[in-house]
This record gives C-alpha cells, structure tokens and sequence, in this order.
C-alpha cells in the first residue's frame, strides 16, 4: 500500500516537476515575444537604403513619379545605382509620414519637400543633411539666380529662425539643407475653353474686371458647372493665392505689404484693405457650389471633371490636371489678372522654389544620394524630368525652354516676366509678423467668400485683429 | 480509508524526512515557485504597461509644461504658460481652442443625447420581433462594422451639393430643403450633419447594449405590470427605462468620452471646415500635435490633451454618482 502511495506521489511529483517546467517556459516565451514586441516598437529601422542597396526618395507629388522613375532608370544606366521612387500623398500625410519615420529611423536616403519652410525645418529638426560642402557653385549655377537661395540659410532666414516658434529654430545661418527641384508661382487661373466658347468668350480676361465678367458669363450659361474651383478646404489657398495677388495689383508693393502691417491707416481693416477684400468678394456668387469642402486636388479633380469652368492654382496645377484627364490644349493658362485701375495693373508673378531635394542625415548611401541629387539638376535629366511630369524644373533649360517644356508651360513661363516693381513676388515674407500662419488668415477670408457669414468691413477688422495678435505674441 | 491526496497531504505536511536539500519544506517551495511564476507571468504585462503606459503618460504630462517639435534636442520648458496660452492668453491659440470647446460642447450635449433616443426604442422593437430577430440584428449592427475612413468618405460623397441627400429630396419633391453648397458646405448645417453621422455609427453599439439589458429583465417583472393594467407604452416608460437606467448611464458615459475625445470623422469629412466652423478640441489637439510643420507645439497639444483627460475624469465621476443615486 505504502509502495503504491508512494510511487503514486512520485508520479504526481514528476508531473508537477514537469508542469512546473512547462509554466517556466511558457513564462519565457511569453516575456521573449512582448520584449521582441518591445524591441520592434524601439525603431532600429534601416534609415533608407536598406538591405537591397537601392537608394530610396519619397515625394508628395504623385505627379512627379513617372518623370522621376525614368531618371532613375538613366541614372542606374550611367552611375549602377538603382533607385526606388515612392509617393505620399496628399501633403499631409507626407508631413507626418516623415516625422513618424524619423522617430523609427525609417527614412528614405532621399525627400522632395515643399521648399524654403518645410525644408528647413528638418534641417534644424536634424532629419536633413547639410548640404554646404556638397553643393558647389557650378551646381548652383544651373538654377536661376532667383532661387539658387532657396534652402540656404541666409540673413534674413536666420533672424525669422530666432523666435523660438518658428519651426527654422536651430539652423544655423550659412547652412543649405536643400536644393531647389521644381519651380513655379501660385496665383495661375485655369480655364476650360469649351466652355468660355459656349458663354461667348473667345479668349482669356485680361483685367480682374474681365474676369468677373467671364466668371458671370459662364455662370449664367451653366450655374452649376460654370463656376470658380479652388480647394478651399486648406483655407490658405484663397488668401495666398487669389487675394494676395489682387491685393499686389490693386495697392502696389508697399500698399499690399503694409496690409499686414500695425499701422491701422494701412492694414486690412482700413479703407485700402477694405477695398481689396471687396474686390474679392466680387467671385463670391460664382464658385463652384461645394468649393469651401474640396480640399486642392478634389477641386482640380472636379475641374477636370466638368464640375467648374475656372480653376485658381498654381504652375504644378496643369500637370495634376494632365493627370486627371485633361488635356493642356483643352483649358486656357495664365497668371490672375490684375486691377486695371491699379497700381500694377498687369502684374508678373515671381518664380519661387516649390519644391527642394533634401538628403537625409541617416542615409546609409549619403555619396550615391548625393550623385541621384545633381544628376537630376543636370539640364538634360531636368528636360526630360519637365516632359514627363508636365512641371517646371528649376533647372534652366536655356535659351529653348520654350519648346522643351511644350505650349503650355511656356505659356506660364510668360507669366513670370516683369520688372521687379511689377512683380508679386510670394518668397518675400519679412513684412509679415513673426510666426503668421496663413490658414488662419484663409479661414477668416473663407467666411466672407464664399460662405458670406461676413461682410468685407467685417472681414478687414477680423484680419487686421489676426495680425496684431501675431505681432503681440512675438513681442 | 486513505486515499491517495489524503496520504500525500500526510507526507508532505509530515516530517522532517520530506525536506528538501536546501532545507526548506516541500510545500513552502511550491508556493514560492508558483509566486515566481505568477510574477513572471505577469511581467509581460508589468512591462508593457511601464513602458507603453507610465512612462508615456509621464512624458505627455512633463512634455505639457514644454516647448518642443518632437525632433530638436532640448525641450524648453515654459511652467504653465501652455494651459495658459491654450485657455485665455494667447491670442492666437486660445480663439480657436475657446471655438472648438464651444463645438465640442455641442456635440457632447447631442451625441450622447441622440443616440440614446435612438438606440432604445430601436431595441425595444427589436426585442419584439420574434423573426429574422437575428438578421434584423446584424443590419443594424453594419454601420459599427463599417465606421472607419471609407464609410467616411461614402457619407462626404452623399453629403455633397449633387450628393443621394440632395437627390433624394429633389426626387420627393422636397427642393426647398436641399442645401445647395452641401451638407458640410454650409457652417449652419456642417457641424449637425456631422453629429448625425456619429450618432449613425454610435447607435449599434448602445442598441446592443439595451437588447442585452432587455432580454435579462425578468419576464415576471413584466407579467406583474400588464396584470396591473400597464400599456406597452407604459411599461417601457415606466418599468422597462427606469430598470435599463444603468445602461442608459453606459451609453452616456461612452458616448460623452467618444464626443470629448474623438476627431476622426472632423478630419476626414470637413478637416475642421468651412472656415473652422466644425473645428473640434479633439482635432485642434491632433492639428497642433502633427500638422504645424514642426513649429515646436507638441507642448500645447500635450496641454490641451491633459485638460480633455480632466474633463473627462469629471464627466466620469458625475455619471457615476448619477448613477448611483438612481440604482
């Protein structure tokens, strides 16, 4: 009996023995597999490159992928270097798919980034290389002189850097973290010949008083499908690239520059500001219904689309309309007109750098990223570049651009020339207060035209109290 | 008779003979093995949470009294000048903060309020079919297990100026109530429209929720109140709502928590729009978190996010003495 009892318990010793073992190791794997969870939440990312040896560039520009792939497929022709190309898109989400990859060092060797902000604000975040000893005069000497600047930190960049909150805070002054890629303006009106044609307009409006009586025109023709599109859902849009423009016309340089200013004889709220925001509010009965909820690409989409006779974006816009499946020769484009009775009444729209190159500071292949980044400055990469995504390069193509862009961007190249006095130039930001952000501005505009919750009087007042709580805020 | 455990627990709570080498007895051994196990099992968990939880509250919490963009290598530190700024100071923070409250305090009001009436009728009629009671079920389940971005864009298409809504009316003769900038286009109709559609995709769950109360009442309780000459409507006011009352109190609760915190369906239907008229705290704390282009806000998000969890704590502690003073 005792024998039995005892081998019994034996058994039951062993089974708890081995019991136990089992639990020990169940304990093991499962603390390996939430530490292994651990350790993939940690990062240790390939930062670019990766395993493959291809070089990696993201862009936000869906239309500039194909012109970017085939560069890439010339570059590992001539350099053996293969080059992966990825879009983000829209720029939102291109903005927190960068900053979330910094944090898990999964960053690409190579980012096309909106240019003189955006760039160096990773620069001073540390997510772009500097570019100084890299980029030497005779790659410099390939753009125009007007944005060989962009994404260097020159004076007047550093000082803006100074306040603690500008996104800039940190670069230092002499650094470049970028180098200008694509070019263009803002302020460009789109117009679907068609149907000008069926409202009796033969060709484009010359004056900003042509312009809303072509608007009328259309509209009277097609009320729902003969209105002005512009994605007012980034409110920015219609302050930076409609009224500003105007307001450049209407007040000369340092009319419109003073619109921000302190001095409420000048600024938004007195007689001068007013009248431009009336000015403006003359479009208010002809956007396309629905405009205050498309966000940039829906309301070029619904351009493209028929749903609107007139578009305001920007020299980027005809490729996204190309895109979408129209053609350059179906639609009219060209700078906003001015106000005939203004101070510049035929006003250029200065070039600025739109997009940059930046090099990340983890990539693994920073030499081989550096090649992909003046290969595609070479004039040659940059006209084949233009072809194929429809945009300007910054790059100039010398004295043929004209046919090596095609029509249609020549026709935008025209809008760039002016003398200096008669040209709004969007780089030129000193004038504004510290840390002024657009969309705010956009969103006060926005109220006014098209939702008419306010008058323009009302408006100025509202700007004008936007704009001294910047200028108290930097003090 | 002895049997075996009987003789076992003899052995072991026995003599010295069944000590273990090191000395200590058997049974003081397996408790402390099983102690170590348990703590190792528990471990994972312990750790997850100091890493995922502690330490990230305590950095949200410390990062709110900072200046910061996420990448640059020192934090500015800046007391309670983000509470401040965030509340009252700044006059370019504290405008859209105070216009987003105000948003949010309406939708907190109507959301929870909405599905609620909503949801329980709904259940109440639902808990009287006796057919297809399933299939009826996951019907009007479908629109919890479809809420996500795609449905979100689905309803920006219906709510468009030549959007089903506006066609719908059209069609029925009803023209005069078409909205022609759209549902979302027009800040007099956004900010509800926007409502109805979180009540939409809220109402599922709450339904679900009373049909489980509703099918756990006593059925005696009911007989009791038809003997007593009760009518359906006076029993489902009268002793079906007051017993469902806790529920009610869930419901609530879940859905004020859900309107406080929540900004997925702002950002992708109206992105806070037209002209910031649907703007909510949930959103402008995501907005300055992520989308300021490094502008070195962090701090504020992080600000305005600890006084959303204040809030909520609150709202919490009142539904639970509510709830008590009715239970």
């Amino acid at each position: 009996m005792f024998d039995y009892l005892n081998e019994h318990s034996e058994v039951r010793a062993m089974r708890r023995h081995h019991f136990g073992t089992a639990k020990l190791a169940a304990v093991a794997v499962a603390t390996a597999l939430s530490l292994s969870a651990l350790t993939a939440c940690g990062g240790g990312g390939s930062g670019g490159s990766g395993s493959s040896g291809a070089l990696e560039m993201w862009t936000f520009k869906q239309s500039h992928v194909a012109g970017l792939q085939a560069a890439a497929a010339d570059f590992e022709k001539s350099a053996g270097v293969k080059v992966k190309i990825e879009a983000y898109t829209p720029d939102d989400a291109f903005a927190t798919k960068i900053q979330s990859s910094a944090k898990t060092g999964d960053l690409p060797d190579v980012m096309e980034t909106h240019s003189d902000g955006e760039d160096l604000g990773f620069g001073a975040s540390g997510i772009a290389a500097e570019l100084t000893s890299v980029v030497n005069d005779a790659w410099l000497a390939r753009y125009p002189e007007t944005v060989r600047t962009s994404g260097y930190v020159d004076a007047a960049k550093f000082k803006e850097s100074q306040d603690d909150g500008s996104k800039m805070h940190g670069v230092k002054q002499g650094a470049r973290h970028s180098v200008p890629f694509t070019i263009g303006t803002f302020g460009i009106v789109y117009a679907n010949k068609k149907m000008l044609t069926d409202a009796g307009i033969a060709r484009p409006p010359a004056t900003w008083a042509e312009f809303v009586e072509a608007l009328k025109a259309t509209h009277a023709k097609d009320a729902k499908n003969g209105g002005l599109a512009l994605g007012l859902k980034v409110p920015d849009t219609g302050i930076t690239w409609l009224a500003q423009p105007l307001a450049y016309s209407m007040l000369g340089r340092s009319g419109y520059e003073a619109l921000f200013g302190k001095d409420k004889a000048a600024n938004w709220s007195s007689p001068n500001g007013v009248k431009v925001l009336q000015a403006y509010d003359q479009v208010t009965p002809y956007w396309m219904p629905g405009t205050q909820t498309l966000g940039i690409d829906e309301a070029d989409q619904a351009f493209a689309q028929g749903k609107a006779a007139w578009l305001v974006g920007g020299t980027f816009t005809l490729a996204f309309l190309g895109q979408n499946g129209m053609k350059p020769d179906d639609v009219y484009a060209f700078g906003l007109p001015g106000d005939a009775a203004g101070k510049v009444p035929d006003p250029a729209l200065g070039p600025l750098a739109l997009t940059s190159l930046i090099l990340s500071a983890t990539s693994k292949q920073p030499e081989n990223a550096k090649k992909w980044m003046e290969y595609l400055s070479q004039p040659e990469v940059a006209a084949k570049f233009s072809k194929a995504s429809t945009d300007l390069p910054a790059t100039e193509l010398g004295a043929e651009s004209s046919s090596i862009v095609g029509p249609a961007l020549a026709s935008l190249l025209d809008s760039f020339k002016g003398t200096p006095e008669g040209t709004y130039d969007p780089r030129r930001r000193e004038f504004f207060p510290p840390g002024y952000k657009q969309d705010k501005a956009g969103a006060i505009l926005v109220d006014m035209s098209p939702l008419k919750k306010v008058t323009p009087e009302q408006t100025g007042q509202k700007l004008t109290e936007l704009t001294e709580s910047f200028w108290a805020t930097s003090q | 008779m002895t049997t075996p455990e009987t003789a076992e627990r003899r052995t072991v709570s026995g003599g010295e003979s069944r000590r273990t080498p090191s000395g200590a007895p058997p049974r003081r051994r397996r408790i402390r093995t099983e102690a170590v196990s348990g703590y190792l099992f528990v471990a994972p968990a312990v750790i997850l949470f100091s890493v995922m939880g502690l330490y990230t509250i305590g950095y949200g919490f410390a990062l709110s009294f900072a200046h910061w963009n996420g990448f640059t290598p020192t934090w500015k530190w800046v007391g309670l000048d983000n509470y401040a700024d965030l509340l009252w100071r700044d006059p370019v923070y504290a405008p859209p903060v105070q216009a987003a409250a105000l948003n949010t305090l309406w939708v907190m009001i109507f959301v929870p309020l909405l599905t609620v009436a909503v949801s329980f009728p709904l259940a109440v009629l639902l808990n009287q079919v006796r057919r297809l009671q399933g299939v009826l079920r996951s019907i009007y389940f479908v629109p919890y297990v479809t809420s996500g971005i795609a449905v979100y864009f689905a309803w920006r298409y219906i709510l468009q100026p030549e959007g089903a809504i506006n066609f719908l009316l059209g069609t029925l003769g009803l023209g005069s109530l078409q909205e022609p900038q759209g549902w979302l286009g027009n800040p007099d109709t956004a900010l509800a429209t926007l409502i109805v559609v979180i009540v939409w995709g809220n109402v599922p769950v709450a339904m679900l929720l009373y049909l489980t109360g509703l099918q756990s009442i006593n059925p005696s309780v009911l007989e009791a109140a038809q003997l007593d000459g009760a009518g359906w409507w006076r029993t489902n006011v009268s002793v079906i709502w007051p017993l469902l009352m806790p529920l009610t109190g869930i419901n609530v609760l879940l859905n004020l928590r859900e309107s406080l915190h929540g900004f997925q369906t702002f950002l992708v239907m109206t992105n806070g729009g037209p002209a910031q008229h649907t703007n909510v705290l949930g959103l402008e704390a995501y907005r300055l978190a992520f989308l300021e282009n490094l502008n070195p806000t962090l701090g504020l998000a992080s600000a305005l996010g600890w006084m959303l969890f204040v809030v909520a704590i609150v709202l919490a502690l009142i539904n639970l003495r509510v709830l008590r003073s009715r239970v």
